[in-house]
C-alpha cells in the first residue's frame, strides 16, 4: 500500500529514551515515600506439606519489625487469573504445594530486619509425599495437589474439526513423533515489586504490572471493594513477558501490611524468589499425528499433549487452550484433533510466556513436518509453502483470518537466507532450518467475563495547541507503545509526534486498557487512539473552517498546519485553531474506544485463539555443530513477518531481536531445573543460561508489504510471533546439519553430542 | 539475599593485615575483589565476623618481570589487569586470554588473580594455565613465609594448604624453555559462564619432538589436576594427529568429573579428550595462544 502518512510508518525517537539511557528513568523499585515499610513475604521450603502451626510472636518482637501477617489476618476468598479455576489464596492456610508457596508477611523498617523477622517466624509442617513428574500426576496412587481435582487434573480438552481418522485412513503417509518441551522462565530483568499504601478507605499500588486493569479488578474483589477505591500505578517497567500479568502476591500482601500499619509499604522479590513465583512457559508432553497426501499436503492432524501447570492455575487454562487453538493457523488443513491434560504438581505454577502455549506446540509441529518432508523426499520449505494458509480464510476450529501472506513471508525468508543454494552446498556439520508461526493481534475476549470496551483513551490538546496529550490505560513495559501510540495520536489529529505528551497505565487517570498481553495494545488501544485523534482533528477543521470561512471538507491538518485542499495559502497553525476552539468552546478533548467484534465458534473452549486478526511470519536459521562436543554456533537467522502496517520500523525490528533472543534461549539454552524436592537448582543467572549480547548472531528482519483490512492504519501484531517459529526453526536447521533429531528441549549441547554419538554406535553396529 | 553483619578493617601494610589476621583468628576473612566471598556471605555459605580486606595493598597489585627469577605478579592483580598487561601479552599470551574467558567485565575489574587461586574451586580458570607455566607461589604470614609450586596448592575440592593467617602475596612464572601454552574453556555461552571443562597446556618443542609438555584439568576432577599419564605418554614423541588424540584419551582416562548441573560426566570426560588434543595442537603450532 503506498501511503502518505506523516508521522507514522517513521523511527521516531522513544518518547522515554533520553530517562532510560540517562538512568533518570523511575522504576517501582526506585521509589520511595516518607515513612514507607518494607516488606517481605515468608515462603515454604517444601514441595508439598501440612501446616501444623505457625507461631509468630518471636517475628513480632524484633525491634523494627511493625507487622507479621498470615492467612488469618487476610482474606480467606481464591483469587487466579482464569476465573474458572480460581485456587491460590493470598497466604496457605492447611498446606503448602510448591517450594515457595506464600506463608505469611512482616513489614519492617527495612530490608534487612526484614529478613531477621522472616527467620523468626517458626512454621511446624508435616512433610507430604509430593508430585513433582508431570508425566505421572494422572497415576492411581499420586498425591493429589489439590483434594477437589481428582487425579490432579486441572484441565482437560477434548476438541475434534472435520473427520480426522477417515482423512488418516485415506492419507498417502501417516506419521507420529512425540517431543518434549522444557519450562522456561521469562526472568525480565526487573525484579516485580510493588508498593501499597491507603488513604482512608482508597487503596493505591504502585506495580511493575503488565495489566494496572487486572490488578485492579482482582485487587478490589478480593478485598470486596469498589474498583473506583482502588488505583493502580504503572511506573517504568522493565520487561514482563507475560509473568507480571497477574496478582503476584506481593499486592496483597502489600496491602494488608499497609492498612495494619498506616505506612506506605514496599513489597518486592529477589531473583531467587522471581524463579520461585515463576508463571513461566509450561513443561510439556507433545505427540504429534498427521496424515499427507503424496505431494505433503497435510490431510489431517491430531494433536495429543499434556501439560505441567504446576501447584496453581494462573493463567493456564488459557495456556493449554492456546497449545493447540494456534497450530492449525499457519497451515491449510480441515480435519484436526486437539486432546490436552494439563496437570497440578508440586512445583511452581506455569502461565503465560510469551508466544503464550504456542512455540512449544509449534517447535513441535515444525519439527514433525520437517520429518514427514524428509520421509517424502520433499525439501522443507516446499511443503510449508505448498501448506501456507491464505487470506479470507477460516481455521478448522473457526478463527477468520483476513490478510495473510503466509506463502509470501516463506517465499522471501527463502530469498534472502540463500535457502536453495545452502540446502545443496552447506558442508558437514552445516545446517539449515525453516520455520512458520502465527500468533493473536490481541484476545477476543477479556480474561474475565465482561462487556467492557477492550481499550479506550483520551486525547487533551493544551491550551495554547503546543502541546497534547494522550492519556492511555495501555502499558509500555519496554516495547514501545507509549511511543507509537504518541505517533498515532498525532498522525490522526494531524499533529507532531514531537509535541506529544503521554500519561499511561494510572488507573484514576487514564481510561480503561486491559494492558499488554496477546500482542494487543498496537491495534487494540491504537484504534482507540485514532478514534480520539480523529475527533481531534474533526473539532480542529470546524473551529478553522469558521475562521477561514472555508468548507470543513476542504480543509486538511496535516504535521500541524491546517490549509485548504484546493486554494493555495489559505493556511492556519494548529496552535491557533486549538486555541481559539479553547477560548470559543472550552478544552479540546477527543476520545476514543475499541471493542472487538463477536469472533469465534460455539464451541467449548472456542474463545481462546479467537482475534480480530493475525500476523504471520517465517524463520531461517543456519547453524555450525561442532561434532566432538555438540556445541552450537548460530550463523544467522533471517526473519520476514506479516505484521501488517509498520508504525514504527525502528521498534518494530527491535521486537522481532527481543522474541528471536527469548526463542534462541528456549531453543537451546535455558530451562528450569528442579532437585528430587521439588528445589529450584538454578534460581540465579549463572545457571539459567540467558544468553548475552556476544552470542546473538547477525539477524536479518524484514516484512512483508502488508495491510490488515480491520486495523487501525491496517496494523497487526509483532511483539510474540516472532517467538513462534524459533524452537522448531533451530531444532530443523541441528536436524539438517546433523542428520538426527533431538526431541526435546532444550536442544543443548550436551544431548546433541549425545545424539551424534548414538548415532556413531548405530552405523558402526550395522557396519560390523 | 542478606549480608550477615561484619566489622570491616582495611590494613595499610601486607605486615599490619598479618598482624590482624592472627589476632582476629578464625572470625576473621581475608578480602580482595570478593566476587567469591560476598557471594557466598549472601547466599549464607559463609558468615565471617570480620572482613579483612587488602585492597590498601598496591604493591600486590603489580606485574613485573625479575631477570633471573621470572614474570612476578602480585595476588591483588584483577583479570582484567592481566588481560591488558603488555608484559604478558609479549611472554605468554596465554594467560591474558585465559583472564580473557572469565565472566563479565565488570567481575573482571574486581577479582583478583589471588582471589582465584585461594576460593579453590576446580572451575576456575587461572590456576590450570598458571600450573602448566609452572608457576609457583609466595605465601605470607606473621611467622615469615613459603614458597610453593602452584599444583601442590590445591588438595581436595575447594581445599587448599592455606593455613589461617597467611596471604598470598604473589606467584612466579619462571623463565622456562616451553615454547606455547593455551587455555581452552568450554562454557555453555559466550560471556559469564563457568567451564563445564577448562584445559590448560604447555609444550616444549624441538623440531617435530615433544621434548615436554604440561596437561592441567580444570571441573575435571574435585580439584584442578595435572594428567600425569598424558603428559609421560606424549614426553620424547614425535607429534601427529593420533599421537595428540591418543594423549586426549589418556587425560580422559585420568579425569574424575562428577556429574553437575553444567554436564554429565560422561560428557565432561569426552570434553577432556577433545580439548586436550585441541589444545595440544594449538600450543605446538602457535605458541603462546
Ligand atoms: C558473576 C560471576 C562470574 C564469575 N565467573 C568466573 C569465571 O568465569 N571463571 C572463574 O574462574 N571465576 C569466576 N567467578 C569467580 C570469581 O570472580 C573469581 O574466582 C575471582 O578470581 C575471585 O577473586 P576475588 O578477588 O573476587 O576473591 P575474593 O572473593 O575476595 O576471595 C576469594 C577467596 O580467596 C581468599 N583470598 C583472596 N585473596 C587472597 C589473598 N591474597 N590471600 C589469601 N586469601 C585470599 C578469600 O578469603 C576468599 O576465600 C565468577 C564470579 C561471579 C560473581
Amino acid at each position: 500500500m503506498s501511503d502518505n502518512h506523516k508521522v507514522i510508518g517513521r523511527s521516531v525517537p522513544r518518547i522515554d529514551g533520553p530517562e532510560k539511557v540517562t538512568g533518570a528513568a523511575k522504576y517501582t523499585g526506585d521509589l520511595k515515600f516518607p515513612n514507607m515499610l518494607y516488606g517481605k513475604i515468608l515462603t515454604s521450603p517444601h514441595a508439598h506439606a501440612r501446616i501444623i502451626s505457625i507461631d509468630t510472636s518471636e517475628a513480632e518482637k524484633l525491634p523494627g519489625v511493625k507487622a507479621v501477617i498470615t492467612h488469618k489476618d487476610v482474606p480467606e476468598l481464591k483469587y487466579g487469573l482464569s476465573p474458572a479455576r480460581w485456587d491460590e489464596n493470598i497466604f496457605c492456610i492447611d498446606k503448602v504445594r510448591f517450594v515457595g508457596d506464600k506463608v505469611a508477611a512482616v513489614a519492617c523498617v527495612d530490608e534487612e530486619t526484614c529478613y531477621r523477622a522472616l527467620k523468626l517466624i517458626k512454621v511446624e509442617y508435616e512433610v507430604l509425599p509430593a508430585v513433582l513428574d508431570f508425566r505421572h500426576a494422572m497415576d492411581e496412587g499420586q498425591p493429589l495437589v489439590h483434594e477437589e481435582y481428582e487425579r490432579n487434573i486441572n484441565t482437560e480438552i477434548h476438541q475434534e474439526f472435520g473427520d480426522v481418522d477417515k482423512a488418516l485412513a485415506e492419507a498417502h503417509h501417516v506419521r507420529t513423533d512425540v517431543f518434549v518441551g522444557q519450562r522456561t522462565y521469562q526472568a525480565p530483568i526487573e525484579p516485580h515489586s510493588a508498593i501499597s499504601m491507603w488513604e482512608g478507605e482508597k487503596l493505591t499500588i504502585y506495580s511493575s504490572t503488565q495489566s494496572p486493569h487486572y490488578f485492579q479488578y482482582y485487587i478490589a474483589r478480593e478485598f470486596g471493594m469498589p474498583m473506583g477505591d482502588v488505583r493502580i500505578i504503572k511506573p517504568y517497567l522493565g520487561g514482563g513477558f507475560g509473568g507480571k500479568l497477574e496478582p503476584t502476591g506481593l499486592e496483597f500482601a502489600g496491602a494488608v501490611l499497609a492498612k495494619r500499619t498506616g505506612r506506605p509499604v514496599r513489597t518486592f522479590y529477589d531473583r531467587a524468589e522471581m524463579f520461585a513465583h515463576n508463571r513461566g512457559r509450561h513443561a510439556q508432553y507433545m505427540e504429534i499425528t498427521t496424515g499427507v497426501d503424496k505431494d505433503g499436503k497435510i490431510l489431517a492432524a491430531k494433536a495429543n499433549f499434556m501439560m505441567d501447570g504446576g501447584a496453581y492455575t494462573s493463567l493456564g487454562i488459557a495456556s493449554a487452550y492456546y497449545a493447540g487453538a494456534l497450530l492449525p493457523m499457519t497451515y491449510e488443513f480441515d480435519n484436526y484433533q486437539f486432546d490436552m491434560f494439563r496437570v497440578y504438581t508440586n512445583l511452581p505454577a506455569c502461565g503465560a510466556q510469551r508466544g503464550h502455549g504456542a512455540p512449544q506446540p509449534k517447535y513441535a509441529f515444525e519439527s514433525h513436518l520437517d520429518n514427514v518432508a524428509a520421509d517424502l523426499g520433499i525439501d522443507p520449505m516446499d511443503i510449508r509453502i505448498r501448506n501456507a494458509r491464505r487470506p479470507d480464510t477460516v481455521t478448522p476450529n473457526d478463527f477468520r483470518v483476513n490478510s495473510c501472506m503466509m506463502r509470501e513471508c516463506l517465499e522471501q525468508v527463502r530469498e534472502m537466507s540463500g535457502w536453495d543454494e545452502k540446502k545443496k552446498n552447506l558442508p558437514h556439520g552445516r545446517g539449515i532450518g525453516v520455520a512458520t508461526g502465527s500468533f493473536v493481534t490481541g484476545a477476543g475476549y477479556p480474561i474475565y467475563r465482561t462487556d467492557l470496551p477492550h481499550a479506550a483513551a483520551f486525547i487533551k490538546v493544551h491550551e495554547d495547541g503546543t502541546a497534547a496529550t494522550l492519556y492511555t490505560g495501555s502499558v509500555d513495559i519496554g516495547q514501545g507503545s507509549d511511543t507509537i501510540l504518541c505517533q498515532m495520536a498525532a498522525e490522526a489529529m494531524g499533529y507532531r509526534y514531537e509535541q506529544m505528551k503521554i500519561v499511561a497505565a494510572d488507573t484514576e487517570i487514564t481510561p480503561l486498557d486491559f494492558g499488554a498481553y496477546a500482542s494487543r495494545q498496537t491495534y487494540m488501544s491504537g484504534a482507540a487512539v485514532k478514534q480520539a485523534g480523529e475527533e481531534i482533528k474533526k473539532q480542529l477543521l470546524d473551529m478553522a473552517s469558521t475562521m477561514l470561512s472555508l468548507p470543513a471538507d476542504d480543509l486538511e491538518c496535516e504535521e500541524g498546519v491546517i490549509f485548504s485542499k484546493s486554494r493555495e495559502g489559505k493556511s492556519l497553525t494548529f496552535e491557533e485553531v486549538a486555541r481559539k476552539h479553547f477560548v470559543l468552546k472550552g478544552p479540546l478533548l477527543g476520545r476514543g474506544a475499541y471493542t472487538p467484534p463477536k469472533l469465534g465458534g460455539s464451541f467449548k473452549g472456542a474463545a481462546v485463539g479467537t482475534s480480530p486478526a493475525y500476523s504471520f511470519g517465517a524463520q531461517v536459521g543456519e547453524v555450525s555443530i561442532d561434532e566432538e562436543t555438540g556445541e552450537i554456533t548460530v550463523v544467522g537467522i533471517w526473519d520476514v513477518h506479516d505484521c501488517g502496517k509498520v508504525i514504527n520500523p525502528r521498534l518494530l525490528h527491535g521486537q522481532v531481536h527481543g522474541a528471536l533472543y527469548m526463542g534462541m534461549g528456549e531453543s537451546v539454552w535455558e530451562e528450569v531445573l528442579f532437585d528430587d524436592k521439588g528445589r529450584i537448582r538454578n534460581a540465579e543467572l549463572a545457571n539459567y543460561r540467558l544468553l548475552t549480547a556476544v552470542d546473538m548472531p547477525p539477524i536479518q528482519s524484514e516484512v512483508v508489504n502488508s495491510y490488515e483490512p480491520t486495523g487501525p492504519w491496517g496494523v497487526k501484531e509483532v511483539g510474540e510471533g516472532a517467538t513462534n517459529p524459533t524452537l522448531g526453526m533451530f531444532s530443523n536447521a541441528i536436524f539438517d546439519a546433523m542428520g538426527v533429531r533431538v526431541n526435546s528441549l532444550p536442544l543443548t549441547y550436551e544431548k546433541v553430542w549425545r545424539a551424534l554419538k548414538e548415532k556413531r554406535e548405530k552405523e558402526e553396529t550395522i557396519a560390523a | 539475599m542478606y549480608m550477615p553483619d561484619f566489622e570491616y578493617h582495611t590494613p595499610e601494610t601486607l605486615t599490619e593485615a598479618c598482624a590482624l589476621l592472627d589476632e582476629l583468628g578464625e572470625k576473621a576473612t581475608v578480602l580482595a575483589g570478593g566476587t567469591d566471598v560476598l557471594h557466598k556471605m549472601k547466599v549464607g555459605k559463609l558468615a565471617p565476623g570480620h572482613l579483612v580486606s587488602l585492597k590498601n595493598l598496591d604493591d600486590l597489585r603489580t606485574i613485573s618481570h625479575e631477570p633471573g627469577r621470572g614474570i612476578v605478579m602480585g595476588a591483588l592483580t584483577s583479570h582484567n589487569a592481566i588481560y591488558t598487561s603488555r608484559l604478558l601479552q609479549e611472554r605468554y599470551l596465554s594467560l591474558p586470554m585465559a583472564a580473557h574467558t572469565m565472566a563479565s567485565n565488570q567481575i573482571c575489574n574486581m577479582g583478583t588473580v589471588g582471589g582465584n587461586i585461594v576460593n579453590g574451586v576446580p572451575s576456575a580458570d587461572l590456576p590450570p594455565i598458571l600450573i602448566a607455566l609452572n608457576a609457583s607461589i609466595r605465601l605470607v604470614s606473621s611467622n615469615g613465609e613459603r614458597t610453593m609450586p602452584l599444583e601442590d596448592f590445591f588438595h581436595g575440592s575447594a581445599e587448599t594448604v592455606i593455613n589461617q593467617g597467611e596471604i598470598l602475596a604473589d606467584i612466579t612464572i619462571p623463565d622456562q624453555p616451553a615454547t606455547g601454552s593455551t587455555y581452552i574453556k568450554f562454557g555453555l555461552r559466550r560471556s559469564g559462564a563457568l567451564a563445564v571443562v577448562g584445559v590448560a597446556v604447555s609444550v616444549t618443542m624441538d623440531g617435530d619432538t615433544l621434548q615436554d609438555a604440561r596437561v592441567v584439568l580444570a571441573s575435571a576432577a574435585p580439584t584442578v589436576m595435572r594428567a600425569r599419564g598424558a603428559e609421560d605418554f606424549l614426553r620424547g614423541k614425535k607429534i601427529s594427529d593420533e599421537l595428540l588424540a591418543e594423549a586426549g584419551d589418556r587425560a580422559s582416562a585420568e579425569s574424575r568429573p562428577r556429574d553437575s548441573i553444567r554436564g554429565s560426566a560422561e560428557y565432561r570426560r569426552n570434553l577432556v579428550g577433545v580439548l586436550t588434543k585441541r589444545a595440544l595442537r594449538k600450543a605446538i603450532d602457535e605458541g603462546h595462544a
